[in-house]
Formats: C-alpha cells, structure tokens, sequence
C-alpha cells in the first residue's frame, strides 16, 4: 500500500496534480469508488499481468499462481460506466472464455481481409437506430424495393 | 421425357423383376438380377405375354412412308411395328411405344452413338447394341425392358455418373435435367465409386451461355448444334478418355445468333443460361405460350413467368416456323421488358418537363388537341410491335377524325399492299427445305430473321443448295456466292447476261427473296418489277411452287398491309400538325415540325418520348392478347404472361377510349368485337396458327413500272441484330451481346 | 383516453325513447371527443379532416335512423361503443379505419360523379384498370 501511495504522489510531482486527477478519471479509479465490479477488477489487477489491449482499449488481465484456475484471465472494460460482454471482440473472445490460449492481437492476424466485418457491440436498448433491422422491417431505412421493373425516368430528357 | 413416364415406367418395371427375383434374392446388390449371366435364363423369361397390352407411340410419333415397299417389319418386347426401311432401332421403339433412355441422340442432329444410353437386347446379337445408331432390320427382334438391357443402362448410368458432380441443388437444370430424370427411372440406386470425382475448367462462351464444364457428360449434342445447325464451327472435342472435354481449343466466344440453344439441347447443366443463373427454379415458373415479336418470324415461344416477371423465354415446337430452336434475341431480350417502362400517362408542361396525369386528363388533351388540327394534318405511325387489333382500331379511329395518313413503320413511305403476295413470303419457311437454288436480293436473313436462316441452312447442308447473294458484302454461314451489290447485278440476271443465272434457270425449286429494306427505297416498284421478271424467266412462280418470297423485317408489318395501313400522301410527317405514335420508334422525330403535337403510346422510353408531348402507357406484347402476322402470313396470338406494369393499359383500349373522349366513338367495347371487325377487312388475320396463302397472282396484273432503276447498292436492313426495337434496346444482356460479338 | 371511454357504459336498459336519444347524444360526444387521439395514433391527417370524421360518425348513426326500439338501440349503442373503444385502444390498423371511416366519405376519393354521366361503361372500367 505504502508503495502504491508513493507511485501516486512521484505521478503527481511529475504530471501536476490536474493531469493527476484526469488520468485517474480515466483510469476509472473516479468510478470505481461508486462501482463494486470495477473496483474488484481495479484490486485484482495488482499483481496481475497485462496480456494485451485490443482496439477498443479493453484491457485483458492474466494472473497465474496464487488465483484459482478458471478465474485467472479478466477483462477491464474500456468502457468505464457503460460495460457489457458484447464489447469484447470476437478475436479475444476465445482467450478470455478458455477456448484458446492464443491472444486476440494472434487471432487477430487470421480474421479474413476481404468479407471480415468490424465487430459491433449489442446495443439493444439503445435507440431504434442502433438495433439491427431485417431488409424488409418497417424501421430499416433501407426499404427493399418490390417494383420488379424500372420505370422511365422523363428527367433525362 | 417426362419424369412421371419414366419413374411410373420404372416402377412397373421394378415390380416385375422384384417378383421374379424377391425368393432369390435377399439383399440387393448392384447387379441385382445375377441369372442374367446366364443369357438362356433371361430369354426364356422374357417370352411375349399373349395378351399385349395396347401402346402408343412417344409423343405422338407418326410414320410417314415414302415407299410403301420399303416397309420392314420389326419386334418391339413382342409388339409387331412396321417401319421403313432405314430407320434406326430407336425410332423404330418410339413408334412402338418405349421411350427408350438417351443422352447423346437427338432427333434434329446427327448420330453420334457416344453415350450408350440407348443400349437395348437384340435377339442373336452378342452384346447390347446402342439403339440410336443401329439401323432397324427385317425381323429384328428387340427387347427394351429385359434384364440385360436394364442392366447395361444401369451400367452406363454408373458411369455417367462416376465422374458427375452432385451438385444438383444449385445446379440451374436441376428438375428440368435429362440425367436427374434418367437416373431416377433407370439407374441403379448405389454406386461404387470412391475416388476423386474429375474436374474441368469452365471455358467462356460470351454473355448468354454459362459454362459448368465438370457436368459435362461429353454427349457432343453442343458441338453437333453447332456446326450442323448454327453453322459455326466454334465448339468441339478436346483430348480423350477422362481428359475429355468440350471447348473452344483457342478461347473465343460462340458467335452464333442460335446460340442460345445449346442451353436446351445440353442434356445436363452444362450449358445453362447466364442471364437467368440462380433466378428461379423451373417449378415455380408459370409457362404461357406465346409468340416472339423481335422479328417478322413468328417463332413460337413459352414465356415463363413468376409473379409480374418474366423470367426466360424457351422455344415452342411449331415444324412450319422454327422448328424448335429460336434466337438469341428472342430468348435473351426479356430483361428489357423490365427496363425504362413507361408506366403513368404523361403531359409535358410548358416548361418543357413532363408531368404524371390521370388517363381523364391525358385523354382530354389528346382529344382537344386532335379537333383543332385539320384533319389531313392528322398522322398516325403505328410500330413495328403493334398488334392487329389496335393497328385495326387506330386505322378506324383515325379514319373517323377525317384522316387517311397512318402507316405501320418499316413498310417504307408507298408500300404495295394490293397483292398479299407481294409481301410475304410465299414459299413459306417450312417450304424452304425443298428449294435448290437461293437468291437472296438486299437480305441477309442471319441477322434480318435467324430462323429463316436457320431454314435456308439446313436446307444447303441436307441437299447442297446454291445461294446467290445480291447486297452489302455481309457474313453468311453457309456457303454462297456474292453475285454483286445493287440493282445493277439483278439487271443482269433479268437479262440473263450474269453467270449465276445458269444456276437459277436450271433450277427445279427456285426461290427469290426480296428484303424488306427495300422498301425504303425510292425506286422499289422497279426493282420489284425486275424481281418478278426474273422469278418468271426462272420459272420460279407455277402451280404448285410460288419461290417468289418478301422477308420481312418487324413483327407488325405483315399485317398492317393486310389491313391496309398505307398512307394517302408521302412525306406527311413533315406536314403533321398532330402525330400519333403507336410504338413508332423509328420515325425520324427530326423531320417532325415543331409545332407538331406527338402523342406517344408506347410501353418503353426509347427514342420517340423525347419528342412526344403526351405519354399514354401501354402493355407490351407479353401483357396482352394480340394478333400478330409473320413474314409468311401465318396470324398467331400472343397471350398475356405477365400483369401490366404500372398504370399502363391495352393499346387497342387506349385508342378505344380516346376515341369515346374526342367523340368518334368506335364501335367496339371488345376484343373480339374487334376481331369481327377484322374480319371484314382480312380475314386471314383470324385463322390462327394456320398460313392462309396467297391466292395466286401473275405479274401482268402490276401495273407497268415506268421509272428508272437507281443504281446504288442496296442497304444493310438491320445494322444490330441484338438491338431492332424499343424492347431490345432497353435490355441490358442485348447490349452486352452487340459490345462483344459485334465488335469483331 | 382510454381512461374517458372506462366511464361510458351503457347501462342495461333505457326506459323509453327519451333515454335512448339521450344516451345516443351521449355516445356521440364521446365519439366526438376521441377523433383527435384517433387522427393522432392512426396518423390520419394526411387523409380526413376531424369534421369528416366526425360526419362519418353521425351518418353511422344516423343510418339506423328509423329504429324506433329503445330495446334495439340499446344493443347498437353498446356496439357503437365496442367498437369506439377498439378503435380507440389501437385494436385496429391504419387502413381498417381508412378502409371503414373515410375511403367513400369525401376522404382520398376522387371526383367521380357528374363529370363521368355520359360516358360508356367501357371508358369508366377503363379509367379505373386495364382488366375488365
């Protein structure tokens, strides 16, 4: 503990205490006052080895040893207050789950260029333009259109 | 071949040998009948019932007897059938009722015997013998549904199948697949095969076919189509044994304008069509027979349509006109009956932009415009698609507003419609097989009427026919001689100065055909008259032969001069105060004064909307029931496929209903209303599907042609042979075909 | 407004003439009350205007204009008020209600009438489609 509070008070001489205190509210330490689950995740980070950050910024957390197996891989969210499971992207789903031991940033080298599409986290309950609409749902702006012919268009003349 | 024929033949069959085989047999293998080994055993099983069920022939089949000396007597599973001499054991099986398995053998193509398919028993042959290509003899006796014969169909069918894909579910033939069907009626339900299924390159055929080269069965049925009836010698045979393949050997495309064909000829998905590739299956289709109006020939076509689309057009049997092939711009234009419709009645304002009104108000303009222009200033064009009826109702609507100026398009500015032979083609097309000398003066029946040509074709291969040849120099494919390229060349024939003219004087059957283009020319009474001097020196219009023939080019221009839609004065397009387009695309809009009030009725945006001042939407040919006379004089009807699109409707209801509006009421509310008003005026137009001829005519009954032959060459009628019409321009595969098989 | 429709009921019976025409005056106030919500969740403003819909439901009443039971009145009323409170409650679609209440009553119909009396039946079928 006592180390930790001199880590903070050399970053405070170094960067000032404004920079100080932004880089905590970044690092969601300002939250994690008010939020259980990220201060677990804030206390079980110590000592624990960063494994990678994938794009979004999710940090990916291993600790072996002293943790037992099957709760020694985490995610940080990158999201300090509005987290879920689907912002983890599929390249480091697997790690996380215990599926692989091959990290997101190797997986990531396998995802086909050509059709593979960026992931997109489930926002259900986040506004009707944010959920994913069929081609003929009444809310897809993008109506499919059941003419089966093309009319003349008299503007060309 | 039906599927249900088959399986149900199958099934009848399977039943029997399950029967016989069922003490002996307990789990069945591939050769599922083992006493066949024993050829003793099999025959005396197969020992004719004394009752024989009665049969009839496949599909029909009938014989005709050229000699009734040459008739031989054969045994068909016991059947007695008499056939003439020469026919093959396959046919010989068809008039006794067996449809007989076959791949490689088709009727309108010569023999190849390569897929053994066809293997049937043969008393006192050794082994099977392949049906298609073995001539009947005298008292042959062949057995079709014995266990041999089955076992050997089983047999090839194995290996047929050895090196097919499975693919039958995104494979475009599938149910509608000679080897589908086969195989389910007669092949084995196992296989034995384990290794590696042979793959092949698809080779590229132009925009129309679509090449599966690995579902090639290598039947050659592509390759004889090919050389024997399109006449091109694009296709043929690479390498042998499993490296077997059909291709191109140098990569080219087909050049052909039959090609489309292959498609239905192939056996299997092999050659399918690019243009419908994955767009339906051909069980959800609606089939409506109906008749193809891109040229003046008349092919009969099937028009398959799902919901308001048409989704392809396939060939109709008719032996008189196309026998069972068709272009390829009548079976690939169809996508431009989707493209730049017109479906709602327009005004252009005076801005100059136009403007969707409702048909009360598009009508009322129409009308009112129509009474303030005198009525010799009022002009009617009707369009190389128009159908009888509403070219019948447009001529009596304006016939009634005072004016006489209405003309179908293509039939030049003064045709001759006294003599209905002077027009169409009097040898008929189907008659075109017994000529032996051709003259073709200003046609070139390749691009003016492919069908035709396919005739003239088979015509010069079966019998060696000469063609002579009088036009632009242009490609033929079949041999000819280019005789010379005007007037100046049919002068000497007349006279007998030219060396062609030996050919045709000794000829038995011969045949002159005139090209419509002609009939743009100003001195066409003169070069008819020259026609017709030759055709009398060469004998070639007598009892019992008329060769004396006029191609035509569009759909609608037999029948407009049986109507008579001739105008009373030339030039009066330049003089039109009001002009009513029906369809007409190739009016030169430019000659049309600008004071002029265009009223176009049409179904596309081609070239004459952007002159016209009123739009009235109409149905095309595959929405509506019209008569439509081919270049022989042979009336056929189209019959509605599709909906209308939009809020088009039937040309002859327009015409019909504008005259309601402008108070010249025609007097019929009906089709056949219509058509009893047809009837009075020609009656031909009524016999459907039946070629009235000509009643006979002798020259001396024209009138004597003063004028001077001009001497410059004659004209190619048809520049693009994918592009002649507002439907065909419209359609995007037809210009991808005229971008790369024109370019040359 | 649901919540106005929970205190229209029709109560068993009416004595006589009198009530009934007093509970139909009653019922067609309601009515009249609900059109705004009804334009409103029907999104009807680009077809019919508040009166014609209100002199549609006038009419509706008023075709059973020579009933004279109050027994019979009652029962219609009580119909009347069913289908209000459907109409009210989104039970039914946009063009149900188009469909019932305003195609035909001087909404989104076109001039027919004087204009088309001395035309042929052919020319009327003719304007309305291609197929007759």
């Amino acid at each position: 503990m006592a180390s930790v509070l001199r880590n903070a008070l050399k970053s405070i001489r170094e960067k000032g205490i404004g920079n100080f205190v932004r880089g905590l509210r970044e690092e969601g330490y300002l939250s994690a006052l008010l939020d259980g689950n990220l201060m677990q995740t804030k206390i079980h980070n110590i000592g624990a080895t960063l494994v990678g950050v994938d794009k979004i910024g999710n940090k990916y957390y291993e600790k072996l040893g002293d943790t037992q197996y099957g709760r020694h891989r985490w995610v940080e969210y990158a999201a300090k207050n509005r987290y879920n499971a689907s912002q983890v992207p599929p390249e480091w789903h697997g790690w996380l789950h215990y599926i692989t031991d091959h990290t997101g940033d190797e997986l990531l080298l396998l995802k086909p260029k050509r059709y593979g599409i960026e992931h997109k986290e489930n926002f259900s309950g986040e506004g009707d333009e944010y959920i994913y609409h069929s081609k003929g749902h009444t809310l897809n702006p993008g109506q499919r259109n059941w003419t089966r012919y093309q009319p003349w268009e008299p503007k060309k003349a | 071949m039906g599927l249900g024929q088959l399986a149900s033949r199958a099934l009848l069959r399977s039943s029997r040998l399950t029967t016989a085989t069922r003490t002996s047999h307990f789990l069945r293998t591939i050769v599922s009948t083992p006493e066949l080994h024993n050829s003793e055993v099999a025959a005396a099983q197969s020992q004719p019932e004394p009752d024989l069920p009665k049969r009839n022939p496949v599909g029909g089949a009938r014989i005709h007897f050229p000699n009734p000396d040459d008739a031989i007597e054969v045994f068909v599973d016991g059947y007695p059938v008499k056939i003439p001499k020469g026919m093959t054991v396959l046919q010989a099986c068809e008039i006794a009722g067996v449809d007989i398995p076959r791949f490689c053998y088709h009727s309108r193509l010569s023999i190849a015997g390569n897929c053994r398919m066809c293997l049937v028993e043969v008393e006192k042959s050794p082994k099977p013998v392949a049906s298609c290509a073995m001539p009947a003899l005298p008292g042959m006796k062949i057995k079709t549904d014995t266990p041999i014969a089955k076992k050997a169909r089983e047999g090839v069918m194995e290996f047929l199948l050895m090196n097919h894909p499975l693919d039958c579910p995104i494979c475009d033939q599938g149910g509608e697949c000679d080897l589908q069907d086969q195989s389910m009626a007669f092949g084995s339900d196992r296989g034995r095969f384990t290794e590696m299924k042979r793959s092949v390159v698809d080779k590229n055929l132009g925009p129309l076919v679509k090449t599966v080269m690995t579902r090639c069965i290598q039947c050659t049925r592509c390759v004889r189509f090919a050389t024997e009836v399109a006449g091109v010698q694009d296709l043929g045979i690479l390498g042998r044994g499993s490296g077997e393949e059909i291709g191109t050997y140098v990569e080219r495309l087909m050049a052909s304008e039959l090609s489309g064909n292959v498609i239905d000829i192939c056996p299997v998905g092999a050659l399918t069509s690019k243009p419908f590739a994955f767009k339906a299956r051909n069980w959800e289709l609606k089939g409506t027979e109906s008749v193809d109006v891109t040229d003046a020939v008349g092919s009969n076509i099937r028009i398959d349509s799902r919901g308001p689309e048409v989704m392809r057009i396939l060939p109709r049997l008719n032996e008189d006109i196309n026998e069972e092939w068709i272009s390829d711009k009548t079976r690939f234009f169809y996508d431009g009956l989707k493209r730049q419709r017109l479906n709602d009645p327009m005004i252009r304002g005076a801005d100059g932009r136009f403007k969707t009104v409702s048909w009360r108000d598009a009508l009322a303009v129409v009308a009112e415009v129509m009474h303030q222009a005198k009525p010799e200033e009022i002009v009617g064009v009707a369009g190389k698609l128009s159908d009888a009826e509403s070219m019948m109702a447009l001529k009596d609507f304006l016939n009634k507003m005072g004016s006489n100026n209405i003309w179908c398009e293509g039939n030049g500015p003064n045709p001759n419609a006294d003599f209905r032979s002077g027009y169409i083609m009097n040898t008929t097309i189907g008659g075109l097989e017994n000529a032996d000398v051709f003259l073709l003066v200003g046609t070139q029946p390749r691009v003016e009427a492919a069908m035709v040509n396919a005739r003239i074709k088979k015509t010069v291969r079966a019998t060696n026919a000469t063609v002579g040849y009088i036009g632009p120099a242009a490609d033929f494919n079949y041999d000819h001689q280019h005789l010379g390229t005007g007037p100046q060349t049919l002068i000497e024939l007349a006279e007998g100065r030219h060396p062609f003219w030996s050919a045709l004087s000794n000829a038995k059957n011969p045949v002159i055909i005139v090209g419509a283009g002609i009939f743009e020319r100003k001195d066409k009474d003169a070069i008819f008259s020259t026609v017709v001097a030759i055709a009398k020196n060469a004998n070639a219009v007598r009892p019992g032969w008329n060769g004396l023939n006029v191609l035509l080019l569009n759909a609608a221009q037999a029948a407009a001069l049986d109507l008579g839609l001739v105008p009373e004065s030339n030039g009066s397009v330049e003089s039109a105060k009001f002009l009513y387009l029906m369809g007409a695309d190739d009016v030169n809009v430019e000659k049309v004064p600008d004071d002029a009030f265009v009223v176009y009725q049409g179904h596309h945006g081609d070239r004459s909307v952007y002159r016209a001042n009123v739009i009235l939407p109409s149905s095309a040919f595959t929405e509506k029931e019209g008569t439509f006379a081919n270049t022989e004089g042979c009336a056929q009807t189209t019959v509605p496929a599709v909906p209308t699109v939009g809020d088009a409707r039937d040309d002859w209801k327009i015409i019909r209903a504008l005259s309601e509006v402008a108070g010249a009421q025609l007097p019929y509310d009906t089709l056949s209303a219509i058509r009893s008003r047809i009837r009075t005026v020609a009656p031909n137009l009524l016999h459907t599907d039946e070629r009235e001829p000509a009643t006979f005519s002798t020259s001396s009954l024209r009138p004597e042609i003063k004028e001077k032959m001009d001497m410059a060459p004659f004209e190619t009628a048809v520049k693009n042979f994918y592009m002649t019409d507002s439907v065909t321009r419209a359609s995007k595969i037809m210009a991808q075909c005229s971008a790369l098989l024109l370019k040359k | 407004m649901a919540s106005t429709l929970k205190y229209v009921r029709v109560p068993p019976n009416s004595a006589n003439m009198e009530e009934a025409r007093k509970r139909v005056f009653e019922f067609f106030k309601t009515a009249c009350r609900s059109i705004p919500t009804i334009m409103d969740i029907y999104i009807l403003d680009d077809v019919a205007k508040p009166s014609q819909l209100r002199s549609t439901v006038a009419s509706e009443i008023r075709k059973n204009a020579h009933v004279t039971d109050p027994k019979v009145i009652d029962m219609l009323l009580i119909k009347a008020t069913e289908e209000l409170s459907n109409i009210v409650e989104h039970a039914k679609q946009r063009h149900h209600i188009i469909g019932q209440y305003v195609v035909g009553r001087q909404g989104l119909t076109q001039d027919l009438g004087i204009k088309d009396q001395g035309n042929s039946n052919f020319l009327n079928s003719f304007y309305s489609g291609n197929y007759f």
